[in-house]
């Protein structure tokens, strides 16, 4: 029993770190160094490969990680005797002229350096060039390291997923009364073309940032308003969520559309990416943060608070929770109403990201959110659940979906490997809880 | 219960193991350049014809290849080449599920300096660059497409368009097509009316409801332009449930099996054929010229032609498939 209790405890980190350490696996390749590092990389390497005062070219594309390697890697070269005949930055037939120019001079280098990154279009624009295709193209080494746990990646993932995690905190608390929201997926749409409408129309990309913060919360309210709407019409009419919400998501999608008039709209200020592409803290990506300040807050509604109880009671059973004083309809409505909120702050998220508005966004995101509660362990027949599962659902779709992404498995493929995975994990669940 | 539950556990890692480590193999290569590509869907004939093509020169070329799809869905396709980056891959093609939204994922490629290459589908955000854009001559598409309208309806006759004016491509096709109607009645007077204009969505069943809505209201009509062949067979079926087989004329754009064989049969007058053979190869060849150093030009554009029922007697592709 105890080790039952265990897994019902950690099973789905648990799952979630297996997942990770499998990838780390399977990803475990040569990685590059960059920038002024591969360029302390390559400085010894030359030491030993080539005799001092000999001629070297350094070659970098026109990127700022390229520039500081050749600008790193000129001044240490030239400490270390050798003289750098040229650095050469360029698209490649910019560097094939150059190089052909400097083969012309009869200036021939002993060796040319570049990052590992462009090794192989250097040797191949060299061997069109007879009298360099010989010389020997010096990179700094390689080292091993699962790409999926690279820094950028592991930003990757949670960037990824953050707008369906947002989206699943509302989603988690409908479920958790017994209901499910359909309409998200049309109102991420709906309030990305709200708010790139509202930016477009006041100043378009010479938008203020206090129009850019207005048309996000009026295009976030509306969304909330609609799932209010939803939350009436399933209290007051004893309309079932699944029909009510279906409803919301032909209207709002149709609304998309009309207000968009089908086309996406992005006449939108470069500023507006701060929410979606910007860091403030720490290099962690601001919706990142956002997302994670949201399920904090949350956590403490859905465990320290009476409403959080409430939510809770109206889910195991609403006949229970109305006699003992719970006005139930109006914890329906108020998740509804959260739901719908949450959908447009991922739509501005999303809208942010991509830094246009288009009425094709969202599209079954309401299936990948639902998924993230299920695997999370909530229960689709209400009454239990956990926000924070929820997040370790999101995070373990979005592992996997990162993970087949970097180890190049097909798009059908991917479809099928993660139905299976969500199969499994809600059956993982069941047994579990069943002993 | 706990072997069944370790069997699944068992299965599902196999899954994962099986899925990911078929391809693992030939990436750890490192002396073969790796292209990622993104393409808009791969559910269309078009883009499976792409994709084989795509593959093929990128064998012939040395290239290996990580080949996804967006499946119409940006955020999915930024998330795509997001992941490309991390995996530093020598170059990007791109099918843009939104020319739009895509330039963001574009912008940072670019700064982490791997050249972007597009086919089919144009990005059309601002600031960002673009090695090279490999496409059918959308617009020379839609001219064709008008001439065989006239061809098929004589000099005049009014005729109804199923749209699908969110996609750059279409937007081309259907401009292309109104000119040459233009042109033709400025110079030679032909008096063709175009009466409806309704979106089909580029998919078969939504270009049936529209078509069906189109005869209704104009029952009068002489012959229906799709803009693709998902639509163009979604037009034919709304015409035969109205049993107007013998008036309307059907042209399309694409050139989809389903659609040589409508084309055959009757059911079609002509379909404007795309190549997507040729703009595979010729976009994994830009790649190649590219990064050994030559001039790519910026614009490839891949002619199409008039495909009628003759040909369609001919085709050996219908011979072979039923």
């Amino acid at each position: 029993m105890r080790r039952i209790q265990i897994l019902s405890d950690y099973g789905m980190p648990g799952v979630l770190l297996l997942l990770c350490l499998f990838f780390s696996v399977v990803t475990l390749e040569e990685q590059h160094p960059e920038g002024e590092d591969a360029a302390n990389r390559v400085a010894p390497k030359i030491a030993q490969q080539v005799p001092q005062d000999r001629p070297l070219v350094i070659v970098a594309r026109p990127t700022l990680r390229d520039q500081a390697f050749a600008r790193t890697a000129k001044a240490l070269l030239q400490e270390r005797g050798y003289r750098v005949l040229a650095v050469i930055h360029g698209e490649p037939p910019v560097i094939r002229l150059r190089l052909q120019a400097l083969a012309d001079s009869a200036a021939v280098p002993a060796a040319l350096v570049t990052v590992p990154d462009f090794r192989l279009p250097l040797q191949s624009i060299q061997t069109r060039i007879p009298p360099l295709a010989q010389i020997p193209v010096i990179v700094p080494d390689s080292y091993r390291w699962p790409t999926f746990l690279l820094r950028d990646n592991l930003i990757n993932v949670v960037n990824q997923i953050v707008v369906i995690a947002i989206i699943a905190i509302g989603m988690t608390m409908v479920i958790i009364t017994a209901g499910i929201d359909l309409s998200v997926g049309s109102l991420i749409a709906l309030s990305a073309v709200i708010a790139a409408r509202l930016i477009a129309g006041m100043g378009g990309t010479e938008a203020s940032t206090l129009a850019l913060i207005l048309a996000s919360f009026a295009a976030i309210l509306a969304c909330g308003g609609l799932g209010m709407l939803s939350g009436v019409i399933i209290t007051r009419f004893s309309v079932p969520p699944f029909i009510a919400t279906l409803g919301w998501m032909l209207v709002a999608s149709g609304l998309a559309y009309i207000i968009s008039g089908g086309q996406s709209i992005y006449a939108i200020p470069d500023r507006f990416v701060w929410l979606g592409r910007g860091t403030a803290f720490l290099g962690i990506p601001n919706a990142v943060v956002l997302m994670a300040l949201l399920y904090a807050a949350a956590y403490v509604l859905m465990t320290h608070t009476v409403l959080g109880r409430y939510i809770y009671a109206v889910g195991g059973n609403p006949e229970a929770a109305r006699l003992s004083g719970v006005r139930v309809q109006r914890i329906l409505v108020f998740v509804y109403t959260v739901s719908g909120l949450m959908a447009g702050l991922g739509g501005i998220v999303l809208a942010s990201q991509l830094k246009s508005g288009a009425p094709t966004y969202g599209l079954l995101y309401e299936l990948y959110v639902i998924a993230a509660v299920v695997v999370g362990g909530t229960s689709l027949s209400g009454g239990e659940g956990k926000i924070m599962g929820t997040l370790i659902g999101a995070l373990i779709i979005g592992v996997i979906q990162n993970g087949m992404n970097l180890t190049g498995v097909e798009t059908y493929t991917q479809k099928v490997v993660l139905g299976l995975v969500i199969l499994g994990a809600v059956l993982l669940d069941k047994w579990r809880s069943r002993g | 219960m706990r072997t069944l539950r370790l069997a699944l556990i068992g299965v599902l890692t196999l899954a994962l193991v099986q899925a990911c480590g078929k391809k693992e193999q030939n990436q750890n290569d490192s002396s073969r350049p790796v292209i990622g590509v993104s393409l808009l869907t791969m559910s269309h004939s078009f883009f499976q014809d792409l994709s084989k093509a795509i593959k093929a020169e990128a064998e012939k070329q040395g290239f290996d290849l990580i080949m996804v799809a967006g499946e119409f869905d940006p955020a999915r396709q930024q998330n795509q080449i997001n992941d490309f980056i991390v995996k530093r891959v020598t170059a990007i093609l791109l099918c843009p599920t939104d020319s739009r939204a895509i330039g963001t994922s574009v912008k940072k490629a670019n700064a982490a300096g791997i050249p972007v290459f597009t086919a089919d589908i144009a990005v059309l955000a601002e600031g960002v660059s673009i090695v090279s854009h490999v496409a059918s001559d959308n617009y020379q598409a839609g001219r064709l497409a008008a001439k065989a309208v006239l061809e098929a309806i004589g000099g005049s006759g009014k005729i109804g368009i199923i749209d699908h004016p969110e996609v750059e491509s279409v937007i081309l096709r259907t401009r292309g097509f109104m000119d040459e109607l233009n042109e033709q009645r400025e110079k030679n007077g032909v008096e063709i009316e175009v009466v409806s204009r309704l979106s089909g969505g580029g998919v078969k069943d939504k270009a049936f409801k529209a078509a069906e809505d189109m005869l209704q209201a104009h029952p009068d009509l002489d012959a229906i332009f799709a803009i693709n062949d998902p639509s163009a067979l979604g037009v034919v079926a709304a015409i035969e449930k109205a049993g107007k087989s013998a008036r309307v004329r059907v042209v399309g754009i694409d050139g989809m099996p389903e659609g040589r064989k409508a084309v055959r049969d009757g059911k079609i007058y002509a379909e404007i054929l795309q190549h997507p053979q040729d703009i595979g190869r010729r976009a994994i060849q830009a790649i190649a010229a590219y990064l050994s150093g030559e001039e790519v030009p910026p614009k490839i554009l891949i002619p199409t032609s008039i495909y009628r029922q003759e040909d369609a007697k001919k085709d050996p592709m219908l011979a072979t498939a039923k």
